[in-house]
């Protein structure tokens, strides 16, 4: 039983990595409390339905042009929204504001065309694997196999590449990396457009799963976003790291408390952290003054 | 013999790897004016965090009128009577001049949300007399005709002269001014300077970062020369400003 | 003409709401997300005590509100440790955490199922039966708290507020006790939320947790922002305009499915659009800048 808990709160652990990942990688770089990523979410998984069910096209072609849309509508959320936003040098707390009104509008522009039930992108029953005494079905194992091969290498792109390094850059010093002549813009876009990518795939990946309902994106950003505070504002691998740690937590809540407090248990250790342990797990403590009151 | 009025011990604080402020010891009488120069990184400012209370020393101790004030909190710190000019003025701008002094006066009964509901009547005459007030240290910095105006409408040298009422209404012991004279033009720079100077006659400790050496030499009673988060040289001003050791710090920048 | 009525009760309520959540966003400048938190709190303590321990209405609304002041300290603690996103995100962590415990503590407050049965509130013997008699009876008791509000806003402690939100450190500087004043804001304004909340129970006479979500919470904060925070009139005219809206789309014959949906997608254009072009709403006096 522990051990199908473990490994069901590890499997939940990666798809919320994955989110998780792509808000870190616009919120470390730009600081902006994005939670219209959950709507962008949301509505990569409709854009799947779609291509897959509604068009009847191959499940890959529909993936992919699905997770292509995603990135695009990411993107024009920083083009049309954010940057003239910044460019005002307004605080970002309006931009807060503004992500809430995309979120509202874009989630109920969903609702309005596909209705407010339940939709399952494939129904059928899942193949199943044995490990031992643990079960997991087909879909399951795709979510984490795709982790394992996406997470890693995000982190090696960051590292090594040239993109990474401008990421990083603009995630530790904004107005030098401006300066040292770094399109600053073009990197921007490129997070915004990646880390949409990356929560359309979780999105989609948990569409196959359980099916979805225009309201799935604010408990994944809320998830996410909690994700990254645990494991440290500013780093990658902490988003990750709070993720898993999620992930694994609210499956031993399930287990020992209820599913219904799962949501009370998250946020309560979110006020815990932030109490006693801002920085998150690994983060500085440096940071912590830009945010202090 | 002037009253020493604060005293720091051996303050050093760290940034990452960086000394900004490095076994620093200094002490600023009442009834001065005392200038802190230095090329630019060198600490002073940092110094003035430290002492305002905005920055914890990492080692050392500070004393206001024998009472420790290091690792108290800022207000704490300007409660006791320590007030600050920042280099980036800070009024608060979409506040009106007037209200911008109003608001700087200390034990206000209207600032209790009780008694400002329950205790009316009261609320109301301590405006009265406050205002008037206020309207004296307007007048003090010849800001007067602008009361009304938003803060955030008023220029930058008209700011500062703002920023000085609201400290002359908070009734403060010790003027920490970091840059009074920057970005401010030349006639308004002479009021100003008379200004400090009647501060320090009337017995107030005035701490001044100054990088205009005209006005150090112009106002200031006694200077401390800041490098590296050390204090490299003290003394009259006219000393200091000729030692050779300063002037190769501040051209060698 | 009843229907006129209800709008207006409505209304009322969504002012006292405003108005006081303008103290602790528009004035100190902290954006609060659990105001609907301190909402339902509100309603669910008056409601209890109205009826399990058989009190009459104002004072369980007495007691309801002390509740809801003491509850905001124990949020207020952590969350004004920070500023900009986190003390929002630790606001929006509260509001979500009461959320759960007002749905799931079912022996208290019967979870999803809501509490049925409300006792209509009396004064002085007549019962608030009409919604006429209700529309009095709330727009009483909003002008009462308008004026309370105003009373705070327009003295020393509003300046100070105003100041602080300008540039807290400049009124650190001067000497103000920031963490204190900003927490007599916070908890001013909760309390201030628990009045509504009595209203909204006595007048629906049932009450579930959906009423006190964090959209709800979202939608008080749009009624300031699109009214305007900061100013007295703002959160008035914004209240009238938020509740009359959904009303006029019913004019317009639009299917309810739809509707709803299309209300919820105006306002979030609105507050793309009014971020962008003009924070401090229609009458606002601050904009989130």
């Amino acid at each position: 039983m522990l051990w199908q808990l473990l490994a069901n709160g590890f499997v939940n652990g990666c798809l919320f990595a994955l989110t998780a990942f792509g808000f870190a990688l616009i919120y470390n770089t730009t600081r902006i409390f994005h939670i219209a990523h959950g709507a962008i979410y949301t509505a990569a998984a409709y854009l799947c339905y779609v291509f897959l069910v509604q068009l009847n096209w191959s499940m890959p072609l529909a993936i992919a042009l699905a997770l292509f849309l995603t990135g695009l509508l990411g993107a024009l959320t920083e083009l049309l929204v954010y940057a003239p936003l910044e460019r005002r040098g307004a605080s970002l707390l309006v931009a807060l504001l503004s992500s809430l009104g995309l979120y509202i509008a874009l989630v109920n522009l969903i609702a309005m065309i596909f209705g407010n039930e339940t939709k399952v992108l494939r129904p059928g029953v899942e193949a199943t694997y044995h490990f031992g005494s643990v079960i997991l079905t087909r879909i399951q194992l795709a979510q984490v196999i795709s982790a394992l091969i996406l997470l890693p290498s995000l982190l090696i792109f960051l590292r090594l590449t040239e993109w990474g390094k401008k990421i990083r850059a603009l995630r530790d010093n904004p107005t030098l990396t401006e300066v040292m002549g770094i399109n600053t813009r073009a990197v921007r876009l490129f997070v915004f457009s990646l880390g949409s990518i990356l929560a359309g795939t979780t999105a989609i990946l948990s569409a196959l799963d359980i099916g979805m309902d225009p309201h799935v994106g604010m408990p994944a950003l809320l998830t996410a976003a909690v994700a990254l505070i645990i494991g440290g504002v500013g780093t990658f691998e902490g988003a990750i790291v709070g993720a898993l740690f999620l992930g694994i937590l609210q499956s031993l809540v399930i287990w020992q408390v209820s599913a219904r407090w799962t949501d009370a248990i998250t946020f309560g250790l979110l006020i815990f952290f932030l109490l006693f342990r801002p920085q998150g797990l690994l983060g500085q403590r440096r940071r912590l003054e830009e945010v202090m009151a | 013999m002037n009253e020493i009025t604060i005293e720091c011990h051996n303050l050093t604080k760290t940034f990452g790897g960086l000394r900004a402020v490095d076994d620093v010891s200094v002490t600023f009488e009442a009834g001065k004016v005392t200038a802190l120069i230095g090329p630019n990184g060198a600490g002073k400012t940092t110094l003035f965090h430290l002492i305002s209370g905005a920055l914890r020393p990492d080692n050392g101790r500070i004393f206001y009128r024998g009472r420790r004030i290091d690792g108290l909190p800022p207000w704490r710190v300007a409660q006791m009577g320590i007030g600050r000019l920042f280099q980036d003025v800070r009024v608060f701008g979409k506040l009106s001049a007037l209200d911008n002094v109003r608001v700087a006066f200390r034990k206000q009964i209207g600032e209790n949300p009780l008694w400002s509901v329950i205790r009316r009547p009261l609320v109301n005459r301590e405006e009265q007399t406050l205002t008037q007030e206020a309207r004296r240290w307007l007048t003090f910095v010849g800001l007067i005709e602008l009361e009304n105006a938003l803060a955030e409408d008023l220029s930058y040298g008209q700011q500062k002269l703002l920023a000085i009422a609201r400290l002359l209404a908070a009734g403060a012991d010790v003027f920490l001014l970091d840059e009074p004279t920057a970005g401010v033009n030349p006639e308004m720079v002479r009021s100003l300077l008379a200004l400090i100077r009647r501060l320090a006659e009337e017995g107030k400790t005035v701490v001044v970062i100054e990088h205009n050496m005209n006005v150090v030499m112009e106002i200031a009673d006694w200077c401390f020369f800041m490098d590296e988060g050390q204090i490299v040289a003290f003394g009259l001003p006219d000393e200091v400003l000729g030692d050779r050791t300063v002037k190769a710090a501040y051209l060698g920048i | 003409m009843n229907y006129l009525w209800h709008i207006l009760v409505m209304i009322n309520i969504y002012i006292i709401l405003a108005l006081s959540l303008n103290l602790v966003a528009g004035y100190t400048g902290l954006l609060s997300l659990c105001h609907a938190a301190f909402y339902g709190i509100g309603a669910y303590a008056t409601t209890l005590l109205m009826m399990k321990a058989g009190w009459g209405f104002f004072p369980s609304l007495f007691i309801a509100i002390l509740l809801t002041a003491a509850l905001s300290l124990i949020i207020a603690v952590p969350s004004l440790r920070f500023k900009g996103d986190y003390f929002v995100l630790a606001t929006l962590g509260f509001q979500i955490i009461i959320f759960v415990i007002l749905y799931n503590w079912v022996s208290l407050t019967r979870g999803p199922y809501g509490i049925p049965g409300i006792p209509i509130p009396k004064v002085c013997g007549i019962e608030m039966s009409t919604v006429f008699r209700y529309f009095l009876f709330s727009g009483v008791i909003a002008s009462i708290c308008g004026l309370l509000l105003w009373m705070l806003k327009a003295s020393p402690f509003g300046r100070v507020l105003k100041a602080i939100r300008e540039d807290e450190i400049a009124a650190a500087a001067l000497g103000k006790n920031v963490p204190l004043l900003k927490m007599a804001a916070f908890t001013i304004a909760a309390a201030f939320a628990a009045v509504p909340g009595a209203l909204f129970a006595g007048y629906m006479r049932y009450i579930d947790p959906t009423s006190f979500t964090l959209m709800e919470s979202v939608f008080v904060i749009s009624i300031l922002i699109i009214g305007g925070a900061g100013s007295f009139i703002g959160p008035i005219v914004g209240a009238a305009f938020m509740v009359i809206l959904p009303e006029a789309l019913r004019f317009l014959h639009i299917p309810d499915a739809i509707a709803a949906n299309m209300r919820q997608i105006i306002y979030g254009l609105l507050l793309i659009i009014l971020m962008r072009y003009r924070p401090q709403g229609l009458f606002g006096e601050y904009g989130f800048e």
